[in-house]
């Protein structure tokens, strides 16, 4: 029993992983479009799930709300909505086998700075993990005015829109 | 067309392979896997007693980490799954007869002899004999997943809502948060329900679903920020304990009408039951689903709708604090009662709104009042009423 306790770490890790990159490669190689967008959907979960294997449950959650509850949902219903014939087919040119070499020549170096930095040893802390009560109080006092930028931005991303759909909404009649 | 004798002989081939096979998963199953992981196994002579004698068979299950106080047992029985799907299918029946005492009707009356007790199991076995019917033109794999899913999810909420200080599957220090993050995964189920039937009244019925969760998604976790506020905590044993003096609901009667309101409308019941709405849609997005798939889903609902009654008793009525008379989880279940109760009454009496009502109440009035919510909660914390 004690042997499956201390492996259940690294078995987690791995199936969340193989989840989400499995699913991630899913989102961009399916021929159904809807099937891609719920794999999108699935592949922001496991970092969701990984982000909890890290300690920062608050920001999984987060994930979860922003990414699948609203982004990934919105993403679905447009391709619902717009969908026209069943399958979509990918070309498969001459830019697809560069894409792959690109991205594995890419892949391959990262591993290989990662593997020569001296960061494969196991590093363990009996630190506990930041809560999210000090996120927070940090947030509103050394970040404060940061937090307001950032609030003012996205208030006017949203008028933004606001203001171009009803000016495509007048111009349409 | 099968005759009966066909439909017999097809049965007997099934069981004849199965007779075959199993010792060659069973035996591998006893004699390797269960070794390699460690697994002390009992004896037959073991086994065969603690038939008899339930008292000894709980040391048996302990070794196995399968007893009372194993996070399996938590799971799957007690606070966890058996336990919600049991008072979900009592809230089936107590709606059925309350909403029949309301309107002057009697219910079911006859499966069981007092009162239809045994409606529940009644229409269980119906739906587990009916047949699974697949549209021709639905997709097959999110089709089948929908209804499972959504009884994941909703079994899911259940996870970090305690039902007292010593039962509860998980703690977290943003347990709050948890349940209200699944809640938000509920429109993508229903979307893919909706897609896969291939129907116009089921992707119009899911339409409306996630324009609806969506809209009363915001208001209902603003109108908790208030009582984040009050209590200084995340986690719903920190909010209950902050209620010793006085429960919530007192300073904080707007923020739990609007997630009251907003809670209906989560479950789709109904001045909100537009989604399903059965006079103008059939029956929604759940128009396909029919046998055991449309029971899940039933199910899902009403473990959802069990999850959110404890949530508002947790959140808003002190969870299971009361005089020591009684212990705190009886505390718990005497105001969950009124709370399902109270959730209960609407569908017995009230019409269902409009499209245009229900995004106007939304999108205006619940955000906005529970933005006033977030204010007065901020007046009182800064005067002190709870310590």
């Amino acid at each position: 029993m004690r042997r499956v306790v201390h492996i259940m770490p690294d078995m987690v890790f791995i199936a969340v992983a193989v989840i989400t990159i499995g699913a991630a490669i899913l989102a961009l190689e399916s021929r159904e479009l809807v099937y891609g967008a719920v794999a999108l959907a699935v592949s922001f979960l496991g970092v969701a799930g990984i982000f909890i294997l890290l300690d920062a449950v608050f920001l999984a959650m987060m994930q979860v709300l922003v990414y699948v509850g609203s982004i990934a949902v919105l993403i679905i219903f447009v391709v619902m909505l717009v969908r026209r014939e069943k399958w979509v087919s990918i070309p498969a040119g001459k830019e697809r086998i560069m894409g792959v070499i690109a991205s594995v020549s890419l892949l391959a170096f990262v591993g290989f700075v990662v593997l020569g930095s001296g960061l494969t040893e196991t590093f363990t802390s009996t630190a506990t993990p930041p809560s999210f009560f000090e996120i927070g109080r940090q947030l509103v006092t050394e970040y404060g005015l940061t937090l307001q930028i950032l609030g003012l931005v996205l208030a006017l991303a949203v008028i933004g829109a606001l203001t171009m759909a009803k000016v495509e909404g007048i111009r349409s009649k | 067309m099968e005759t009966f004798e066909d439909f017999l002989k097809r049965i007997i081939v099934v069981v004849f392979w199965l007779l075959l096979l199993l010792p060659f998963i069973i035996f591998p199953f006893i004699f390797i896997v269960v070794p390699a992981l460690g697994i002390p196994l009992p004896t037959a002579n073991q086994v065969l007693t603690a038939l008899l004698d339930p008292l000894k068979a709980l040391p048996l299950v302990n070794d196995l980490g399968l007893g009372p106080s194993s996070l399996f047992f938590k799971i799957a029985a007690f606070p966890g799954f058996t336990f919600a799907a049991l008072v979900a299918t009592g809230i089936i029946l107590y709606e059925r007869k309350l909403m029949a005492k309301v309107q002057v009707r009697v219910g079911p009356l006859y499966a069981g002899r007092f009162e239809g007790i045994l409606q529940p199991i009644a229409d269980l076995v119906k739906l587990l004999f009916k047949e699974l019917l697949v549209p021709a033109k639905a997709d097959k794999t999110f089709f089948f997943i929908a209804p499972s899913l959504s009884l994941a999810l909703a079994t899911a909420l259940l996870a970090v809502i305690p039902l007292a200080p010593d039962i509860f599957i998980a703690r977290s220090e943003v347990s709050l948060l948890i349940p209200f993050a699944i809640i938000g995964l509920t429109p993508l189920v229903i979307l893919i329900a909706a897609w896969a039937s291939s129907n116009k009244f089921a992707f119009i019925g899911g339409l409306r679903a996630l324009h609806q969760l969506i809209a009363y998604e915001i208001p209902m976790m603003l109108s908790l920020v208030g009582v984040v506020i009050l209590s200084g905590s995340l986690d719903l044993f920190g909010i209950v304990e902050a209620q010793r003096g006085l429960w919530f609901i007192l300073p904080q009667l707007l923020g739990a009408s609007i997630f009251y309101v907003t809670m209906l409308s989560e479950l789709e019941r109904i001045p909100f039951d537009l989604p399903e709405a059965d006079t103008e849609l059939v029956a929604g997005w759940l128009t396909e689903y029919s046998g055991m798939h449309f029971g899940l889903l039933q199910l899902a609902t009403y473990v959802k709708f069990y999850a959110l009654a404890v949530l508002f008793t947790l959140i808003f009525l002190g969870g299971w604090i009361g005089p020591a008379f009684l212990p705190p989880f009886a505390w718990l279940l005497i105001k969950l009662f009124f709370v399902i109760t109270f959730m209960l009454l609407p569908r017995a009496f009230m019409p269902r709104v409009r499209m245009d009502q229900l995004i106007r109440l939304g999108w205006v009035w619940l955000i906005m009042l529970a933005f006033v919510n977030l204010f007065i909660a901020l007046v009182q914390a800064s005067i002190g009423v709870i310590l």
